[in-house]
């Protein structure tokens, strides 16, 4: 697999070879896929979804990793990745064990409790002088398009499970969060601006909405349901908004 | 049109150059007036090459009139001596002009023919002849072959002044060696050798044969291209931004003056922006669901 921009933009300055990692929030194994490919000691990539952790483990054994380094690192990447099915509000992780944490693309899929528990977490893991990555989506401006898009999504899940499906937190705001928890602010990047909201991630999100909707009250459901379907042939594709990178590190 | 200086030639090329292929799907008459078309927006390089059909007969009329006013770069896909000489002098007949600014070796693909090139009785030894008579001022490289190839071609051959290869948000998106035009790129800024973009527009390939014949392909390209004019100017821009001293237009003329268009407007594209881009090729072109995710 190839390792996307915004990762290796997100990591090239943070130092990774030879450290242990916790990837919080694996997805789909980008971020797993740059700190293995930056020389990790080894990974953690935790994610409480089964589909997730099996793509992450499949993407990264296929690939190598696009990790060139005459060979002798390529065929240990299955050694180096440990995937872990579990909740980030409880890292099944000793105190003190992990050098760098990335959070890329994670707190936006946490509302602010689990986005608060998350942290407690992630501070009780790192071992001092520890780094923090966290990239993440500023609020998409208010006349977005897409913005339409997670409002039905967000409708629908507070009404199906009391809870927002999607929070987007302005760097500004995460920054000075993780400087709370006792991390201190070491820089931020813009990794994409404007942020490519594709085709396909346009009828990801519909898809969620609908099948979020389903499990809403019949009228609410209905109608959410419908303008979800009505906004993916509206909106079709947008670029609009920015992806930010900002990085920590725990004091010594 | 910005102009940006062309390795170690002396020339400053506009940042777009004109892929005269264009003229081949043109009546004289129209060729002609793609070529004043294109030298009002401030082109000043010019591509050119004997396997372009009749590019090089139909561009002739205009370039010998605005002589001074283009750097002329053709190619040649021979490898041996005699075989440059001879389109070397084939194309100096068929574009009616006494020298050739830029004279490239053509679509380099194996490491056979960087040897042939080299060797004494090979094409380079023709070019060099060719250079010191004045026939040609410039020697330059084109490939969409394996970055490797042009980077031990960028090794081997001293006198080597320009290379020309693919660029574009697709294959930067890319990690695979195989890829890695952008090795391609920073290596000739260390030397440098002046570097010149293809495929800048390039979406992706055409539908097989069995579901659309080449008959019915709605652009005379190798490739299916980006044909809104927001898209090419990204594309432009993108390929500009990335440091390349002149992209090449496409060879279908409907899309020049899009191309033009963009070109004479460039002023830059932030790393970010360029980014966004390449994420977005990457979505287009995932073949994993990972719709949710930058
Ligand atoms: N029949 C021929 O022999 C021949 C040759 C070239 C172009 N063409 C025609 O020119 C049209 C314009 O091409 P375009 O708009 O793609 O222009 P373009 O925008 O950059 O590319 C044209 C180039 O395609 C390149 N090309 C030739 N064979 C290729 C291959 N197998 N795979 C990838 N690229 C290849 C050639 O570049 P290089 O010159 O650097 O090889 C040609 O100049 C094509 O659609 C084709 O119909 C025909
Ligand atoms: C948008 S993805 C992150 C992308 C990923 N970092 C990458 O580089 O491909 C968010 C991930 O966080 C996981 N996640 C969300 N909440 C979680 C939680 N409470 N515990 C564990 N994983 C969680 C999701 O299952 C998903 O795998």
């Amino acid at each position: 697999m190839d390792v996307p921009h915004t990762v290796t933009t997100a990591l090239d300055d943070r130092s990774v070879a030879g450290k242990r990692c916790l990837e919080a929030g694996a997805g789909v194994g980008n971020a797993t896929a740059g700190l293995l490919a930056n020389g990790a000691d080894r990974v953690y990539a935790v994610t409480n979804d089964r589909d997730h952790a099996r793509t992450t483990r499949r993407r990264v054994a296929e690939a190598g990793v696009g990790v060139d380094d005459g060979g002798d690192r390529n065929d240990d990447t299955g050694d180096r990745l440990t995937v872990l099915e579990a909740d980030l509000r409880a890292v099944p992780l000793p105190d003190g064990s992990v050098d760098v944490i990335t959070a890329h693309g994670l707190c936006n899929v946490l509302d602010p409790a689990a986005l608060s528990a998350v942290a407690e977490e992630f501070s009780r893991v790192a071992a001092p002088g520890a780094q923090l990555v966290v990239d993440d989506y500023d609020p998409p401006p208010d006349d977005a398009a897409i913005g339409e898009l997670f409002a039905v999504e967000n409708a629908a899940s507070e009404l199906a499970r009391g809870r927002p499906a999607l929070t987007f937190y302005p760097a500004a705001f995460l920054r000075r969060f993780f400087v709370g928890h006792g991390w201190e602010f070491e820089r931020e990047r813009t990794l994409l601006e404007p942020v490519p909201w594709t085709e396909s991630h346009v009828s990801a999100h519909v898809e969620r909405a609908a099948s979020t909707a389903a499990k809403c009250p019949d009228e609410p459901g209905d109608a959410l349901a419908a303008t979800a379907r009505r906004l993916k042939s509206e909106i079709e594709s947008e670029s609009v908004g920015r992806m930010y990178g900002l990085a920590f590190r725990l004091p010594d | 049109m910005q102009t940006r200086p062309l390795g170690d030639t002396g020339h400053d090329s506009s940042v777009m150059t004109f892929g005269a292929i264009a003229l081949n799907w043109l009546e004289q008459e129209g060729a002609n007036q793609l070529v004043e078309h294109v030298l009002d927006y401030g082109v000043n390089h010019f591509d050119v090459a004997p396997e372009y059909g009749d590019a090089e007969l139909k561009l002739g009329p205009k370039l010998r009139q605005h002589r001074e006013e283009i750097f002329l770069g053709c190619k040649t896909q021979e490898r041996t001596y005699e075989g440059a000489w001879r389109k070397l002098d084939r194309s100096l007949n068929r574009l009616g002009v006494d020298s050739i600014d830029l004279y490239q070796v053509h679509g380099l693909e194996y490491d056979e023919e960087l040897d042939a090139i080299t060797g004494d009785d090979g094409a380079l030894a023709a070019f060099r002849e060719a250079k010191e008579q004045g026939l040609i001022d410039h020697i330059g490289l084109t490939s969409h072959g394996d970055p490797d190839l042009i980077l031990d071609a960028l090794d081997r051959i001293d006198d080597l002044e320009t290379v020309m290869f693919p660029l574009n948000p697709v294959v930067a998106g890319k990690d695979d060696d195989e890829y890695d035009y952008e090795a391609v790129l920073a290596r000739a800024e260390e030397q440098n050798v002046g570097t010149l973009g293809i495929k800048a527009f390039a979406a992706g390939s055409w539908p097989s044969t069995d579901e659309l014949s080449e008959a019915d392909r709605p652009f005379a390209n190798w490739y299916r291209p980006v044909t809104a004019p927001d898209e090419i100017r990204e594309r432009f821009d993108f390929a500009a931004a990335r440091g390349l001293t002149s992209v090449i237009s496409a060879g279908d003329p409907k899309l020049v003056t899009m191309i033009l268009e963009a070109a004479a407007d460039y002023d830059g594209m932030d790393e970010a922006a360029q980014r966004s881009l390449i994420e977005r090729v990457r979505h287009d072109d995932s073949p994993v669901p990972e719709q949710l995710h930058h």
